[in-house]
């Protein structure tokens, strides 16, 4: 008998335990395929893109989170479409393979509180929520320190600087 | 000996691996469009015909949009790494050679050797020329301005890619604020034009021109349609030619007795012992093949820089 209760205690605690894992891994799982789209918001002023990202979550609190981490992989791997006078931006990183050949630098670097932190910030607080079937777009202006960002990519030797070689 | 030879060849691959292959020098210059457009040139007659040159002195000079448009190019091609040659720096520095080469003399009272075509060669030029245009739309109270930045290479006269584009209309801002923005905007995408063209340089050689001609009435009493054992000597610099280019890629692109010109020639970036190569010191190994038995052919190397040399064959 008492070991019966305490079998359904257990297991209680286990099936409790993966809504206290917080919105971060909730965030992690949600957005580990990186499934966001960029679109150019201006042009930003000397070393910087301002960008406007969109993120999908079925929880909008997540989605905003985020958007940081999408658009600075959006800005290394993707690039971005311009339009009336906003200037588009190829991908930092054009060689193919790149993503996975350095998997384990941007697994630490897109980590939660990773390195991509130091070179993006949410430029209005404001953001644009949309509901799409059963999960959120949400969307919001950013702006990234794209020059910081490509001397970071230069010293980890996964893009070459304009001048080596030479 | 096996080991000598390893060690020796263990060097050769060390030297290659930590030389630096030779950087090719860029400036900015505005393009003749924008010089026509905004007077900065100078019409000459020759000899009938009216001749328009852009008067890149007097741009400098009057213009200050254009002076804001290429120090803020050189900054943040400096902020890459990459530091352009400057143009005005340029054009003081030949009038400051010019000066020198008329003024200076030897103890003696001898002037300084100078052919017609030294005085021709001594302009601001670079390997890579940046070229900058850009035009101002008034509609009413709105400015708009539309921006072209285009790379060629001074040598093959290809293009290396470039970045262009029209600002959003605005109300207030200035030429130079609007230009500004725009190179602001558009540096990277031109950059990443440049890095592709570095790359494929790396991959696949640099990509030079080599003409070779023939002195009139010369000494050695040869042009390209002399025999040897057989073969034509143009043939057999074609020959030379396929063994000594990365992959044997080059083409010609015209010929006759007198002359031939070679074009999308790749040559390698660094020689046999690892050092860096240059046109002229990849063209001075075809000199000496063709100064050795069974040729015996004297012949001047006359250098145009980075990627174009001129061999003249049958004197020195």
């Amino acid at each position: 008998m008492m070991k019966k209760q305490l079998f359904l205690l257990l297991t209680a605690v286990l099936m409790c335990l993966p809504m206290f894992a917080g919105p971060k891994n909730k965030a992690k799982k949600d957005t580990e395929h990186f499934r966001y789209e960029l679109e150019c918001a201006g042009n930003g002023t000397q070393g910087t893109y301002l960008i406007k990202v969109w993120s999908y979550s079925k929880n909008k609190n997540v989605a905003t989170e985020q958007c940081k981490k999408n658009a600075v992989h959006g800005v290394i791997f993707k690039g971005f479409t311009g339009g009336e006078g906003c200037v588009g931006q190829r991908a930092l990183v054009s060689r193919a393979g790149a993503e996975v050949e350095y998997k384990e630098y941007f697994d630490l670097f897109f980590s939660d509180k990773g390195e991509y932190y130091k070179y993006v910030s949410v430029t209005s607080s404001a953001s644009e929520i949309i509901k799409v079937g059963k999960e959120y777009k949400v969307g919001m202006i950013v702006s990234i320190q794209k020059d910081e960002l490509r001397k970071a990519l230069e010293q980890a030797g996964v893009v070459r600087g304009l001048n080596s070689g030479f | 000996m096996k080991r000598i030879v390893f060690i020796v060849a263990c060097m050769a691959v060390c030297l290659s691996a930590f030389s630096q292959a030779k950087k090719p020098t860029l400036m900015v210059v505005p393009s003749d469009v924008w010089c026509n457009n905004n007077g900065y040139v100078q019409i000459f007659n020759n000899q009938g015909m009216e001749q328009t040159v852009s008067d890149y002195q007097q741009a400098l000079q009057k213009d200050m949009d254009l002076k804001l448009a290429i120090a803020k190019i050189n900054d943040l091609m400096a902020e890459r790494g990459f530091p352009l040659k400057d143009l005005e720096q340029q054009l003081k520095l030949v009038q400051q050679q010019n000066a020198e080469s008329n003024l200076v003399t030897s103890k003696n009272g001898n002037e300084m050797a100078e052919s017609p075509i030294d005085r021709l060669l001594r302009v601001a030029k670079a390997d890579i020329i940046i070229e900058l245009t850009w035009n101002v739309t008034e509609q009413g109270p709105k400015r708009t301005l539309t921006y072209i930045m285009e790379g060629k290479d001074s040598y093959t006269g290809k293009s290396i890619g470039g970045a262009n584009g029209t600002s959003q209309p605005s109300f207030s801002a200035d030429v130079a604020v609007l230009l500004e923005e725009a190179v602001v905007a558009n540096i990277d995408n031109f950059n990443n034009r440049l890095q592709a063209h570095f790359d494929d340089l790396f991959a696949n050689g640099r990509e030079v021109t080599l003409d070779i001609r023939v002195f009139d009435n010369n000494a050695a009493d040869i042009d390209l349609e002399s025999e040897f054992d057989g073969s034509e000597l143009g043939e057999i610099i074609d020959e030379w030619l396929a063994e000594n280019t990365v992959e044997g890629r080059f083409s010609k692109l015209g010929s006759s007795e007198n002359y031939v010109s070679y074009e999308q020639v790749r040559i390698p970036l660094f020689n046999a012992k690892g050092n860096a190569m240059d046109t002229e010191t990849w063209a001075r190994q075809l000199r000496k093949f063709l100064t050795k038995e069974p040729y015996n052919i004297p012949v001047k190397v006359m250098n145009r820089g980075l990627g174009k040399c001129i061999l003249v064959l049958g004197e020195k």
